[in-house]
């Protein structure tokens, strides 16, 4: 027997004590049984019906069918042809039928749908696509035990099952569930004390109030929103490369904190680039929807990997929003749920405009992002802007002074023969290829006396050599490796012959092969920097031609930031227009290759080549012009100011400035490039955010069988028509669907959000399946409950706060949580709530009280994620590579919400103790109970150290004598003294470690060194170890583990 | 009696990975479900009650996968016309517009490049088994060569997740976490469901992730436990320095008082779970380092795996592993080897690949047949994908290097369950498309369930309203290899 069908009779059906006979109905009892028996063939799946008949409407389910039998016949089931046919008990006429493998329905189900054709066949509508409405508070006799409307409704529900409900749980247990639950910590000593003084009739209320105002409620409740927002600090595909959302989750914590309302809280996050003028808040809320995994593995088909992305944030929202399994529609009509395919691509359609690729970068945030600098940056930068404003005026201030000075030193230079002056910043490889003296000095230029006997030629740089088509040149050394994200400036004089060759390469010599090379390609110049040739790379190339059999001076610059729009290309320094042939540069090179001139890429140069040379910083425009003039500064100089061309005074001032300028005028420079370079650090040290954009409309279609290959039908945007439309006066985007989720009208967002808040108090929702409310889903244990919860939650104007505060003030959540046999019985999971939760804290929440009780944690709200304790080598093992380094210090103690998450090697503490891997949006909690837990408490480093330093705390705050010791370690995990049976056996215990290791001193000093945190207190390593024993045993009770 | 779903996995017996703490009484609700609850195997610890569905030919399998796409022209698909057609463009007549990956689509070529090794028949069987591959070819009459495999996928992530999950994308569980799901293990000191890992001892290969052994989502106890060569075998199975065994179980014996106390006053099974927990993990503190203790194997051992088994974390020590482990009841092995992918310097690469697998799988074939425990293992060698026939990047004389190839690639089985010595499948003289009997990666899903006495379409987990399977809602059982 099915379990849940157990649920539905025990529980919800006749199989109580002292019931008979009550009614059935048909939204509780009978759509499971249709939904999960008879929707395969006869539900909403057109494709997959064999007839007319179908059970999710009432009309398909009552029709006629041949020779006048009919499926329902209200008041007799015996000619009603659904119950004849699944009380068969032959295998030909049984249904759901044998044929296909399908069992028979148990006795129970029959019985219920026996029962109601007897009682009617009364149909309903499905209830969750019913508006919530508040029902009539129910009366109950004892009428003092209510301390909100959440109480009228559960009690009156545990009277009808004849049950009582508990008495509500001592001071002690009370404030430590609920400073857990609210805020993800355990209540300090002082706190408890307070509590159990204060004498006010509202001293629980004042707690919560307390906690409620704490920033580590919003950390506590961000923890659970960044699982259903699938947030991940990496890509989690394959090399699983990083990304930086952490911008977003501080937005979560700041929203929580102010408690922002939930309906702002949704429209921001789903459409907050879409409000007039959003605020750089609003447009870090959207970064919701990029959460998403996505893909760097080279070779992927993107637009494959770009539909999941865009069916993922469909699903999610799906999930978060509407608990609704959209997904389940995405390759044919839902098999249970009203839901179309081609509703499924219409709610798609809302997500698919957004600008983004399918195969992403692996090294970072991918497009489109946003700079979202936090409040402090926002100050610093704004200091660092008025500096470089003040050196900037400073320098102006100065233009006088360098003008009298550049005059002077130009009318001597004007008389004077001097050495011309050309750019050197960042020159790493000069090669005049022959003749002319230069500063610089001549890399290797030729391996053997072939190359080095190519002809002289003369250039207007001077001697440049001749190429014939075969014999090229080549440095010595390796010197001209950039990686992908390093500027360079390639430029040489050209005289070219034929328009194919290449000019200056540090390339294999295999046209489709990699590195970075200049060439000529249909007599244009074409820039090529390449990882792998089909995939990876960046390729431009001029929209015009280079003049043939003429010098010409060619010079390309790219300023590190891996995109075509960072390549500019000069012939005789004037920029040329491009045209860009592929822009993917998206991985690390270092080819350890050869410079060479006339050569690369499998192509040879056929004419004259001069004046090669490399730079590894990306020349201005104006650096460039000045490369190529025939005039020397000798000669600018001795000409009028007004004849000279603006690159020649440019040419001449930068000479001036490098060669002559007196020192103020120097030094007025200097800060101001410092300053400039140091605004520039810190603008690039900003972090940024994955954001939601619109970029051109998408046209959407069905896919056929999902695949995003095969479109089929043109879908515009639209929401399942199942649930109410959406208002003329919104937008049909993603910021209408958004107002849509959270309108008044909508039967949905409301339930679904406040069952799961009730989960996370509860542990179960009230609806058990929190991510399905459709007629898969579980029936709510308490309906009236939920829909009333739903409608305060929606008329407080969606007030999560307050929300909370009305359930956690409730009586019921106040019970004790101890239960009898009988209870346990008859409700093992609490659904009835008679009694208090009693739930294994979430993975978040054991750690952090470890680190809090032991005085490690270190309170800090928000920033980067961290990288605590993990056993070496579990990255390296998955993927080689450098692997996980940890943190020291501070890093090893903050909040587990602030744990580094990669998520294809998840962190290990987190997995074992259940947390959702993050790779897609989970809303449903689960608690094991595994023995992997229990090694991972023991002896996790994290809780090795965190016992040592509850174990100095016991020594020191805790008092002189073993027992008060104990008794504080006692009140500071678990919020009470021990009982005097669980003292003797603590004494027992810690007489037991002292004298091992008063025997053995060694392995004591070996157990008190565990972890970072130095030795704060002197004590005896002996004593230490055995309180440290007694510390660790305290962490490990499994009412230290559990909220009780 | 149909499989439990996600509101009836506290019905589960007593189980290595404990049991779901969500509030269901083992007490109370053994007592409501007695009624309905098959006799088990009288091995079998957790599992689902009428499962196995049908009498299982093998009790476990060892799967040896290798990671990357092993090429199956280099390895098993003797294509002797490709050597006619070396150099020359993969015609359109068999490329037939099918999709290729990024990495090699906008190639001004497509050069078909013949194997540069070596093949001859080996065994009764005739098998063709490549030079590379001497001791797999010795015992190629234990083996079935699958050589019309082809999967749905042409990147290693889709295309391992799908192996290992059934669908290309996350979420779903992995084969392991299924069985240990739906028939539990043999042992209660050890996981259904272990992992094991070698790199390759070039680059180290393409990432794994650690969905591949996930439960999707089944309850995390389910998932795959990596049993590791760097620190503990087990993630924190050691106690920590200065704190020995008999603390341990003074500290054990101590903590259980006080939680049974708890019990006591608040009646809440799940304290007698989690003392029992911490009592398997005890255990375990014992059964891990005497299986992962090899001083006591003979010097034969290492001279059927050679000596690289002696060294941790290699491919051979982890067949050894894997041996000691099935004789201990694990229900499903995995290896993973890393560092197939050879999209160049093939000629280079391959060869150390097969050097560091052949000896190892072979002896554990024939380690297993020599214990007598080959008929009740199964034992399944392969990858994600084939590789391409044609070139990827600069063909050379003496170097290529193929591309991922998703339609047609080779595997072998040997033990429980399978027909040994045989040869299912053809492909076309390019080693491109399939000719005869293809079997996809959902059939082999469902062959391999087959073999452990399970029907792959009713073992079933609902979640999201959906009644999810290993197989989607595809998979035929592969008969013609089945004994």
């Amino acid at each position: 027997m099915p379990i849940r069908s157990f649920v539905t009779v025990v529980l919800f059906g006749a199989g109580l004590a002292g019931a008979k006979e009550p009614t059935v109905e048909f939204n509780r009892d009978i759509r499971p049984i249709f939904s999960d028996k008879c929707y395969t063939c006869h539900g909403p799946d057109a494709a997959n019906r064999k007839t007319k008949l179908r059970f999710d409407i009432e009309a398909g389910a009552k029709i006629e069918l041949s020779k006048g039998r009919k499926v329902i016949v209200p008041g007799d089931p015996e000619q009603s042809e659904v119950y004849k046919r699944v009380a068969s008990n032959d295998p030909a006429l049984r249904m759901p039928p044998a044929y296909m493998g399908r069992e028979k329905l148990t006795d129970a189900e029959i019985g219920l749908i026996r029962r109601w054709i007897e009682q009617g066949a009364q149909w309903e509508r499905h209830w969750s696509l019913i508006p919530p409405k508040r029902r009539p508070m129910p009366e109950v006799p004892e009428k003092n035990w209510p301390r909100n409307p959440i109480d009228s409704f559960v009690l009156a529900r545990v009277e009808r099952e004849g049950l009582k409900h508990s008495p509500e749980a001592d001071r002690r247990t009370l404030i430590r569930r609920v400073t857990l639950d609210v805020t993800g910590l355990p209540p300090t000593p002082d706190e408890v004390q307070a509590f159990l003084n204060d004498a006010a009739p509202n001293a629980y209320e004042k707690v919560v109030d307390r906690l409620l105002a704490s920033p580590r409620y919003a950390e506590r409740m961000a923890f659970r929103w960044m699982e259903a927002a699938r947030y991940g600090d990496t890509n989690g595909y394959q090399t699983d490369g990083v990304r930086d959302m952490w911008r977003w989750r501080d937005w979560v914590i700041n929203a929580f904190d102010r408690n922002m309302p939930f309906d702002q809280f949704t429209v921001e996050q789903l459409a907050g680039d879409l409000l007039p003028n959003p605020t750089l808040d609003q447009r870090i809320a959207t970064a919701f929807h990029r959460n998403h995994r996505t893909n760097a593995e080279g070779g992927i088909v993107p637009e494959e990997f770009r539909v999941e992305y865009v069916a993922d944030r469909a699903e999610t929202t799906s999930t978060v929003w509407l608990g609704l399994t959209v997904g389940c529609a995405r390759c044919h009509d839902h098999k249970y749920d009203p839901i179309k395919q081609k509703e499924y691509y219409q709610l798609f359609a809302y997500f698919n405009n957004v600008p983004e690729k399918g195969l992403v970068y692996n090294f970072g945030n991918e497009e489109p992002y946003i700079k979202a600098p936090t409040t402090e940056q926002e100050h610093r930068l704004a200091d660092l802007d008025k500096s470089v404003a003040d050196a900037e005026q400073h320098w102006r201030s100065l233009a006088p002074t360098v003008m009298d000075a550049q005059r002077k030193w130009e009318r001597k230079i004007a008389r004077s023969k001097t050495p011309d002056w050309t750019v050197t910043e960042g020159l790493t490889f000069h090669s005049p290829l022959a003749g002319r003296r230069s500063s610089v000095e001549v890399a290797g230029c030729g391996k053997d006396d072939v190359h080095c006997d190519l002809p002289l030629a003369d250039s207007p740089a001077g001697k440049g050599r001749q190429f014939d088509g075969k014999h090229f040149l080549e440095s010595d050394g390796d010197v001209a490796n950039f990686d992908y994200l390093q500027p360079f400036t390639f430029a040489a004089w050209i005289k070219p012959e034929s328009g194919k060759g290449a000019i200056l390469s540090h390339y294999e010599d295999y046209f489709e092969g990699q590195g970075h090379g200049l060439y000529l390609i249909d007599g244009k110049i074409r820039l090529h920097v390449v990882f792998r040739w089909t995939d990876i790379g960046l390729r431009v190339e001029t929209a015009d031609p280079v003049k043939l059999n003429e010098w010409q001076h060619v010079l390309v610059t790219y300023d590190g930031k891996r995109k075509a729009s960072g390549v500019h290309v000069y012939v005789n320094g004037t920029p040329q227009e491009l045209k860009v042939l592929f822009d993917e540069l998206t991985w690390p090179m270092d080819f350890k290759l050869p410079l060479r001139i006339g050569a690369g890429g499998g192509l040879r140069f056929k004419g004259a080549i001069a004046d090669a040379r490399v730079y590894r910083i990306a020349l201005t425009p104006e650096q460039v012009a000045a490369i190529p003039l025939q005039r020397s500064i000798h000669e600018i100089a001795a000409l009028r100011p007004e004849t000279r061309t603006k690159a020649e005074s440019d040419k001449l001032r930068f000479a001036f400035l490098d060669r002559a300028a007196p020192k103020e005028i120097r030094r007025a420079r200097d800060e101001l490039r410092t300053v400039q370079k140091a605004r520039q650090q810190f603008w690039e040290s900003i972090p940024t955010v994955m954001v939601m954009a619109e970029g051109k409309s998408r046209d959407t279609f069905v896919l056929k069988r999902g695949a995003y290959d095969n479109p089929g039908d043109r879908v515009t945007p639209g929401v399942p028509s199942v649930l109410p439309p959406m208002r003329p006066e919104w937008p049909n985007n993603r910021l209408g669907l958004a107002r849509w989720l959270v309108d008044r009208g909508n039967p949905l967002t409301a339930r679904v959000t406040v069952n799961r808040f009730w989960q996370m108090y509860f542990g179960t929702g009230l609806v058990k399946t929190v991510q399905d409310f459709g007629s898969q889903g579980d029936w709510p244990a308490h309906l009236e409950l939920l829909d009333w919860l739903a409608c305060e939650f929606m008329d407080s104007g969606w007030n999560v706060k307050a929300l909370q505060k009305t359930i956690v003030t409730s009586a019921t959540y106040r019970q004790a949580s101890a239960v009898t046999p009988e209870l346990l019985q008859k409700d093992p999971e609490n659904r009835l709530l008679a009694r208090g939760p009693r739930l294994r804290l979430g993975p978040e929440m054991i750690r952090d009280q470890a680190l809090a009780v032991s005085g490690l944690l270190v309170e800090k709200v928000g920033g980067p994620s961290v990288k605590p304790y993990q056993p070496p080598g579990l990255w390296q093992e998955l993927a080689g590579g450098e692997g996980y380094v940890r943190d020291r210090g501070e890093g090893l103690y903050r909040r587990s919400l602030y744990t580094y998450w990669k998520r294809t090697v998840a962190p290990p503490f987190m997995i074992n103790f259940d947390s959702p891997n993050r790779e897609t949006c989970t809303v449903r909690e689960t608690r094991t109970n595994t023995p992997l837990q229990a090694l991972d408490l023991m002896n996790d480093i994290t809780f090795v150290e965190a016992a040592r330093k509850l174990a100095e705390r016991m020594m020191t705050e805790g008092g002189k004598e073993p027992r008060e010791r104990v008794e504080f370690a006692y009140k500071l995990v678990l919020a009470r003294p021990p009982k005097p049976a669980e003292m003797q056996v603590l004494m027992e215990t810690l007489d037991g470690f002292e004298a091992r290791y008063h025997r053995n001193r060694k392995s004591a000093k070996e157990f008190v060194k565990h972890g970072d945190s130095p030795q704060e207190i002197k004590a005896d390593a002996r004593e230490l170890a055995a309180y440290t024993s007694i510390a660790s045993l305290i962490l490990n009770l499994d009412e230290a583990v559990t909220k009780q | 009696m149909r499989p439990l779903d996600e509101t009836g996995l506290a019905l589960t017996r007593r189980h290595f990975f404990g049991r779901s703490a969500t509030g269901i009484g083992v007490a109370a609700l053994a007592s409501l479900l007695r009624a309905e609850t098959r006799a088990e195997s009288a091995t079998a610890h957790g599992g689902l009650p009428g499962l196995p569905h049908f009498p299982p030919k093998a009790k476990r399998v060892i799967y040896l996968f290798q990671s990357g796409g092993p090429s199956q022209m280099e390895l098993f698909d003797y294509k002797p016309r490709l050597e006619e057609f070396h150099g020359q463009d993969l015609p359109e007549s068999v490329r037939m517009g099918q999709r290729l990956t990024g990495m090699s689509a906008s190639q001004s070529s497509f050069p078909v490049v013949p194997s540069k090794f070596q093949f001859a028949r080996h065994g009764n069987s005739g098998a063709w088994v490549s030079e590379l591959l001497p001791h797999t070819a010795k015992i190629a009459d234990q083996l079935t060569f699958i050589k019309s495999l082809h999967t749905e996928a042409i990147n290693h992530d889709p295309a391992v997740t799908f192996i290992q999950t059934g669908s290309q994308i996350a979420g779903r569980p992995s084969i392991g976490a299924w069985l240990s799901y739906g028939i539990g293990c043999e042992t209660e000191d050890l996981p259904a469901f272990v992992v094991m890992i070698s790199p390759g001892k070039g680059t180290g290969g393409q990432p794994l992730y650690d969905r591949l052994w996930g439960s999707g989502f089944l309850p995390s106890r389910y998932q795959g436990v990596k049993f590791r060569s760097v620190g503990d075998p087990v993630l924190y199975l050691s106690n920590p320095a200065g704190f020995d065994g008999a603390d341990r179980r003074r500290f054990l014996d101590s903590l259980g008082k006080i939680n049974q106390m708890n019990y006591e006053d608040l009646g809440d099974p799940e304290i007698t779970t989690r003392i029992s927990q911490y009592e398997m993990a005890f255990r375990m503190q014992t059964s891990v380092p005497e299986l992962t203790d090899l001083s006591k194997e003979p010097a034969r051992t290492f001279e059927l795996y050679g000596e690289d088994a002696r060294t941790p974390g290699t491919f051979a020590g982890n067949c050894l592993l894997a041996r000691r482990l099935a004789e201990r009841g694990v229900r499903f092995i995995q290896l993973f080897h890393r560092d197939w992918d050879h999209h160049g310097n093939l000629p280079r690469d391959l060869p150390k690949r097969c050097e560091e697998v052949d000896q190892a799988s072979a002896a554990l074939v024939q380690d297993l047949k020599e214990r007598g425990m080959l008929d009740e293992t199964l034992v399944i060698w392969g990858g994600e994908f084939g590789r391409t026939v044609y070139c990827q990047g600069r063909l050379t004389a003496t170097d290529y290097g193929r591309d991922h190839h998703p339609r047609c690639f080779t595997m072998w089985l040997a033990g429980g369950g399978i027909k040994p010595g045989i040869s299912l499948g053809e492909t076309d003289d390019y080693c491109y498309n399939i000719t005869k009997d293809p079997v996809h990666v959902h059939d082999l899903q469902a062959t391999i369930l087959q073999c452990l006495g399970i029907d792959h379409t009713r073992l079933t987990y609902k979640f999201q309203g959906r009644h999810f399977r290993l197989t989607d809602i595809a998979g035929n059982v592969v008969k013609n290899i089945l004994v």
